[in-house]
C-alpha cells in the first residue's frame, strides 16, 4: 500500500528531479516582492512599527499617562524629545503606546472584517441561488450607506471599549471583502479542476476549503492588507469625534484631537501623532502595492 | 436625453427612495429598541410633563405604532421634530444643513477631480521621468494622510502661516459663511481622494495612449493639446467615473470628520452632535438624508457614462 503517492505534495516530489527549479506560489510572489524598493521600505517601517507597539507594552520612557513631567505644551526637548502635551504628559511615549493601540485596532478589525467576509462571500459564491441573493442584499444596502455613521451610532450603542471599536469598524469593512471573495469564488467554481474534485464526490465544505480558498488567496492577502490602515484611520476617525478608545489610552487620533484646540500653540502635539500615523498608513499602502504586483503578475505595469 | 434614460432615471429614483426608507427603518427600529433618549436622560421632578412630553413625541405608544406614524411622517417628508430643541423641525432644518455639505462636498469633489486628473495625465504623458516619480510618489503618500492631517497642516499653513509670513497683513480664520473659507476644509477633504483619482487616471492613460487610434491621431499631425485632451484622456475617463461612485461615499464620511473639526454647520457636525445628545431623531433623520445624497451622488455618476461613452445605454 506504501509506493503509490496519494497526494499531490508527494507526487510533485517526485518530479521535482526533473525540472530545473520549481517555487511555490509564495516563494515566486515573495522574490517579486523583494525586488520592490517601496515595498521593502513598507515592511521595514511596519517592522519598526510591531516592535515600537510590542515594546510599549512593557516599557515607554514615561507612563503613558503620567502628568505634569514638566511645563505644560512645552516644546521637543533632550528630556522629551517630542515634547509635552496639554497635561503635561511625555508624547514620545504616547505616540509609542499610540502604536499598540494601532496595531490591536488594525489587525484586529482587518481579521475579524476579513474571517467575516470570506465566509460570507465564499458561502454566496458557491451555492448561489437564495444564500447569494440574502447576502448581495445586505451587502449592497450598506454599501452606499457611510460607514462611519454606522460604526458612531454602534460605538454609542455598545460603549466604547477596545474591543467594541474592533466590532465597530468590521461591522462594515467585512463588505468589500465579501464582495470580492464572492467574485473570486464565482470564477474559481467553474474551473476544471472543481468540477474534477466534485467529479470524485469530494464533499462541499472540502472543496471550499481545499480548491477555492487557496485559489483565490492572493487578492484576499491584498484586501486584508489594505484593511489594516484603513482602519487605523477609521479608529482615528471616531477618536477625533470623541467616540473612540476612552482616555487616557494614548491613541493617536485622540491625541490629534486634544491638541487640536493648541494647533497654533503648540503644532507638535498634534503633527507627532498625526506623523506616526500617517507613516504607518503609508508603509500599509506601500506593502499592499507591493503584494498586489507580486501575487498577480497581470498587474505589473 | 433619451426616453430610456428617463425611465432608468426613474428606476432608480424609485430605488433611492426604497433604501433610503429602508436604511432609515433599521435604524429607527434599533434605536427604539434601546432604553434611554434625550428625553429620559434629563431629570424632570414633574411625571404629568414627562407623561406630556413623551406623549408629544409619540414615544408612550408601543414602538411598532410608532414606527408606522413615523413611515406616515416620512411620506410627507415630515421627519418629526428633535428631542432636545423641542419645537425645532427637523426637515428644514436638515435641508439648510445638507445645502452647506452639498457645497462643501461639491467643492472637495471639484478639487478631487481637478487635482487628480491634471496630476495622472501628466504623470502618463512623462511616463518612467523624474515627473512621473514625483507625481506617482506624492500620489501614494496623498492618500496614506488621512484628510484631518490634511486639515490640520492646512490650518497651520493659512491661518498660522500666512499671519506670520505677511506680518499681520492676511488673516483668515476657520469657519463658514465666507466664500474664501471654503477651499481650505474642500481641499483637506479632497485631497486623500485626488491622489486616488491621480493613479488610476496615470494607469488608464497609459493604456488608452497606447493605442492605434491616439497613434493615428499623432500621426495626422494634431496638436498634443488635442491629442492628449480630446483622444486620449476622454477614453481614459471612463474608469476614473467608475470609482466616483465609492469616492462620494468616502468624502460624505470625510465630510464627518471635517465639518466638525472646521466648525462647518452641515449635515455632519449635526450628526455628531446629536449622536452625543441622543437627539435619535435627529440621528435617523441625517441617515435618510444621507441615504438620498449618496443614491442621487450615483445616480448622476452613471447618468455620466453615457455621455463619456455613447455604447452604454440605459
Amino acid at each position: 500500500m506504501a509506493a503509490i503517492p496519494t497526494t499531490v505534495e508527494a507526487s510533485q516530489e517526485l518530479l521535482v528531479g526533473d525540472l530545473p527549479e520549481q517555487l511555490s506560489l509564495g516563494q515566486d510572489a515573495w522574490r517579486r516582492l523583494k525586488r520592490n524598493r517601496l515595498a521593502i521600505i513598507g515592511l521595514v517601517i511596519i517592522a519598526i512599527f510591531l516592535v515600537t507597539a510590542l515594546v510599549s507594552i512593557v516599557w515607554t520612557p514615561y507612563a503613558t499617562w503620567r502628568q505634569a513631567l514638566g511645563p505644560t505644551y512645552q516644546g521637543p526637548t533632550l528630556a522629551h524629545p517630542l515634547g509635552l502635551d496639554d497635561y503635561g504628559r511625555d508624547i514620545l511615549s504616547r505616540v509609542m503606546g499610540g502604536a499598540a493601540i494601532a496595531l490591536g485596532v488594525g489587525v484586529g478589525a482587518s481579521f475579524l472584517a476579513s474571517v467575516t467576509g470570506i465566509v460570507l462571500g465564499l458561502l454566496a459564491g458557491f451555492y448561489k441561488g437564495k444564500v447569494d441573493v440574502v447576502i448581495s442584499l445586505v451587502i449592497n444596502v450598506f454599501y452606499g450607506v457611510p460607514d462611519l455613521l454606522i460604526a458612531l451610532i454602534l460605538v454609542v450603542l455598545i460603549g466604547r471599549g477596545t474591543l467594541n471599536i474592533i466590532l465597530a469598524i468590521s461591522l462594515t469593512a467585512w463588505l468589500g471583502m465579501a464582495r470580492l471573495v464572492r467574485g473570486q469564488t464565482l470564477s474559481i467554481r467553474e474551473r476544471e479542476y472543481v468540477e474534477a474534485a466534485r467529479t470524485i464526490g469530494t464533499p462541499n465544505l472540502m472543496i471550499l476549503v481545499r480548491h477555492i480558498l487557496p485559489n483565490a488567496l492572493g487578492p484576499i492577502i491584498v484586501q486584508a492588507t489594505y484593511l489594516v490602515p484603513a482602519a487605523i484611520i477609521f479608529e482615528a476617525f471616531l477618536s477625533l469625534l470623541g467616540l473612540g478608545i476612552p482616555p487616557p489610552a494614548p491613541s493617536w487620533g485622540r491625541m490629534a484631537s486634544e491638541g487640536y484646540k493648541a494647533l497654533q500653540l503648540a503644532p507638535h502635539i498634534v503633527l507627532a501623532p498625526c506623523a506616526a500615523l500617517s507613516l504607518t498608513v503609508l508603509a500599509f499602502n506601500w506593502l499592499g502595492d507591493g503584494l498586489r504586483d507580486a501575487i498577480d503578475p497581470r498587474m505589473r505595469r | 436625453m433619451s426616453r430610456g434614460t428617463l425611465l432608468y432615471a426613474a428606476q432608480r429614483l424609485v430605488l433611492i427612495s426604497l433604501t433610503a426608507v429602508v436604511v432609515s427603518s433599521i435604524v429607527f427600529i434599533g434605536i427604539h429598541q434601546l432604553p434611554g433618549n434625550a428625553l429620559a436622560s434629563e431629570r424632570r421632578n414633574n411625571p404629568a410633563t414627562e407623561q406630556a412630553l413623551l406623549h408629544h413625541y409619540n414615544l408612550d405608544l408601543p414602538w411598532p405604532q410608532q414606527y408606522l406614524l413615523w413611515v406616515e411622517g416620512l411620506s410627507r417628508g415630515d421627519l418629526g421634530e428633535s428631542l432636545v430643541n423641542m419645537g425645532v423641525q427637523i426637515t428644514p432644518l436638515l435641508l439648510r444643513e445638507a445645502k452647506v455639505s452639498v457645497t462643501l462636498g461639491l467643492a472637495a469633489v471639484l478639487i478631487t477631480i481637478g487635482v487628480g486628473l491634471t496630476l495622472g495625465t501628466i504623470a502618463a504623458i512623462r511616463q518612467n521621468t523624474w515627473v512621473d516619480y514625483v507625481a506617482s510618489t506624492s500620489a501614494v503618500i496623498g492618500y496614506s494622510v488621512p484628510s484631518f492631517v490634511w486639515a490640520f497642516l492646512l490650518i497651520l499653513l493659512t491661518v498660522s502661516g500666512f499671519y506670520a509670513w505677511t506680518g499681520g497683513l492676511v488673516y483668515e480664520d476657520i469657519g463658514w459663511g465666507k466664500i474664501e473659507q471654503i477651499p481650505v476644509p474642500a481641499l483637506a477633504l479632497g485631497l486623500p481622494y485626488a491622489a486616488i483619482v491621480a493613479r488610476l487616471t496615470r494607469a488608464s492613460m497609459l493604456e488608452v495612449i497606447r493605442q492605434d487610434y491616439v497613434r493615428t491621431a499623432w500621426a495626422k499631425g494634431l496638436a498634443a493639446r488635442v491629442v492628449i485632451l480630446r483622444h486620449a484622456l476622454r477614453n481614459a475617463l471612463i474608469p476614473v467615473v467608475s470609482i466616483l461612485g465609492p469616492l462620494i461615499t468616502g468624502i460624505i464620511t470625510g465630510s464627518v470628520v471635517i465639518e466638525f473639526l472646521f466648525g462647518i454647520p452641515g449635515l455632519g457636525q449635526e450628526f455628531v452632535t446629536s449622536i452625543l445628545s441622543r437627539d435619535y431623531n435627529i440621528v435617523i433623520g441625517v441617515f435618510t438624508f444621507y441615504a438620498v445624497l449618496v443614491g442621487l451622488a450615483n445616480l448622476i455618476v452613471d447618468l455620466i457614462y453615457p455621455v463619456l461613452d455613447p455604447r452604454i445605454r440605459y
